[in-house]
Order: C-alpha cells, then sequence, then structure tokens
C-alpha cells in the first residue's frame, strides 16, 4: 500500500492552534517553524506507536493498550506527560461511557415507541440520522476492558 | 504537502475556519466527547496505521497518543520559544525548533527527521 505523504500528516489548522495558545500574544511563528512542528508531531506519533506496539509484543499481546502507552512513554523520557494524560483519560473514559448510555437509552426508547405503535403494517427499520462513532463500528471482543479498533484493515 | 499559505503566518480567523472545516470533514466535531482533545481521533489513528507492525490499538490507546502528541507540541513550542526570546525575537523560527531538538535529550528522535516534506 503506496504511503503517500499527505496521509502522516496532523491538520495543519489544529497545530497552529496549539502553538499559538502556548505561545504569549504578539509572538508569531514562522511557517518553516509551524511546518517543522507539525512534521515533528507526526514523527512523535509513530515513534510513540512503535515504541507502544514493541512493549504489548514483549508481552505476547496483539493489542496496545493504554498501559502500554504511558509505559512508551516513560521509556521516551516524555514522563512529564504521563499524570496530564492519566487524567484526560479518565475524563474521556467517562464522557465515552455517557455516549454509549445516552445511544443505548435512545434505542431502547425508539423500540418501545415502535412496540407502543402497535401496527401490522411493515415498519421502515432504517436508523435514524445518528452518526455512528467510527471506532465503535470496528469493535473487536478482546481480553481488555478497553474498547479495541482495528488498525489493520 | 499541499500548502497554499502564502503568509508567514496564519491569521486567527483563518485557523478558526479551516478548524471547523476540517473537523466537520473528519467527523470527530464532538468537543465534549473528547476531553478537550484537539487531534482528530481518526487522523491520528491513519498514522499509527502506517506502522506495519501494529495490529490492534485499544481506543484509549489511540486518545493517549493523541493526547499526548498535543502535550509534544506544546512542549516543543515552549522549548523553541526560550530561544526566540534570548534572541530578543518576535516570531519562533526554524532555528529555534533545531536548537531545542539538539539541546534536549528526549528530542533525539526529531534528529534529521525535520527535513523531509
Amino acid at each position: 500500500m503506496a504511503e503517500r505523504p499527505e496521509d502522516l500528516n496532523l491538520p495543519n489548522a489544529v497545530i497552529t492552534r496549539i502553538i499559538k495558545d502556548m505561545l504569549p500574544e504578539g509572538v508569531a511563528v514562522a511557517k518553516e517553524a509551524r511546518s517543522a512542528i507539525a512534521r515533528a508531531a507526526s514523527v512523535f506519533v509513530l515513534f510513540a506507536t512503535s515504541s507502544a506496539n514493541n512493549l504489548a509484543q514483549k508481552h505476547k499481546k496483539k493489542t496496545v493498550s493504554a498501559q502500554d502507552t504511558f509505559l512508551a512513554l516513560k521509556e521516551m523520557e516524555f514522563d512529564k506527560f504521563i499524570e496530564p494524560l492519566q487524567e484526560s483519560l479518565e475524563v474521556y473514559k467517562r464522557s465515552q461511557q455517557n455516549k454509549k448510555e445516552q445511544k443505548e437509552a435512545k434505542a431502547k426508547a425508539k423500540k418501545a415507541e415502535e412496540a407502543d405503535k402497535n401496527s401490522g403494517s411493515v415498519e421502515d427499520n432504517s436508523e435514524d440520522g445518528d452518526v455512528s462513532n467510527t471506532m465503535e463500528a470496528s469493535l473487536t471482543t478482546d481480553k481488555e476492558n478497553d474498547d479495541v479498533m482495528e488498525i489493520a484493515e | 504537502m499541499a500548502g497554499t499559505e502564502d503568509e508567514a503566518v496564519v491569521t486567527e480567523e483563518q485557523a478558526q475556519q479551516t478548524e471547523q472545516g476540517e473537523q466537520a470533514v473528519e467527523g470527530e466535531g464532538e468537543e465534549d466527547g473528547r476531553a478537550g482533545l484537539r487531534l482528530p481521533l481518526a487522523r491520528v489513528k491513519r498514522i499509527m496505521k502506517a506502522d506495519p507492525a501494529v495490529q490492534i490499538a485499544s481506543q484509549d490507546a489511540v486518545f493517549i497518543i493523541a493526547k499526548a502528541t498535543e502535550l509534544f507540541v506544546e512542549s516543543l513550542v515552549g522549548e523553541a520559544y526560550q530561544y526566540t526570546r534570548k534572541a530578543g525575537r518576535k516570531t519562533v523560527s526554524r532555528r529555534d525548533v533545531d536548537n531545542s531538538v539538539e539541546a534536549i535529550d528526549a528530542l533525539a528522535f526529531l534528529d534529521g527527521a525535520l527535513d523531509w516534506s
């Protein structure tokens, strides 16, 4: 599979936003500096992924887990990220759980509504406009508790 | 990479507009569900896929790497800015970034990696 360089880039606008938020007002970033930082970010993803994957494989696991990424970051000497990341992860997991519950509640309510109608005619069973979570769509069961998403296609 | 920016610096407005546009395209626009994460998870996942050795990653792992990348960008910018300030300049230059990479052990993985396009 040919990997075009564009595929490995993170959105410029988001990177720029993060950069600007870090700098005091009145400080600008040269275009070359910005693209270097954007590139560095992509390389960071690759490096962190590779390190985490190595750790997973070392422990005979097929899935890269949250734990693997934390250990990888420690190995990469980014210990200072670990605590804030753990906090962010908690918030993220809670919101994912909320979304899941909301979706289930919605589906339940819809089913109840349809049952109430109690009509003999064929109902249109198409899903409503929910945008399904792309990550949930590729869930595979795994021994671990967290949801997994297929990396290889 | 297709670069359409002529100015040296992207304006606030442009950054915001493009950001919304890109988020809409990615379909990851729910700010509330992602713990303040700005990078799109789908894009991060795509980069992770580039590694042939990686088969499956948990959703949490992808999130952590995405969030860590944001922290990394902030960290790198902070370092580069020290050089900018020392030189009495108001614009962070490529040289400032390079100096940071050279000076910090943890950034050694970036050596030479910033030059491919």
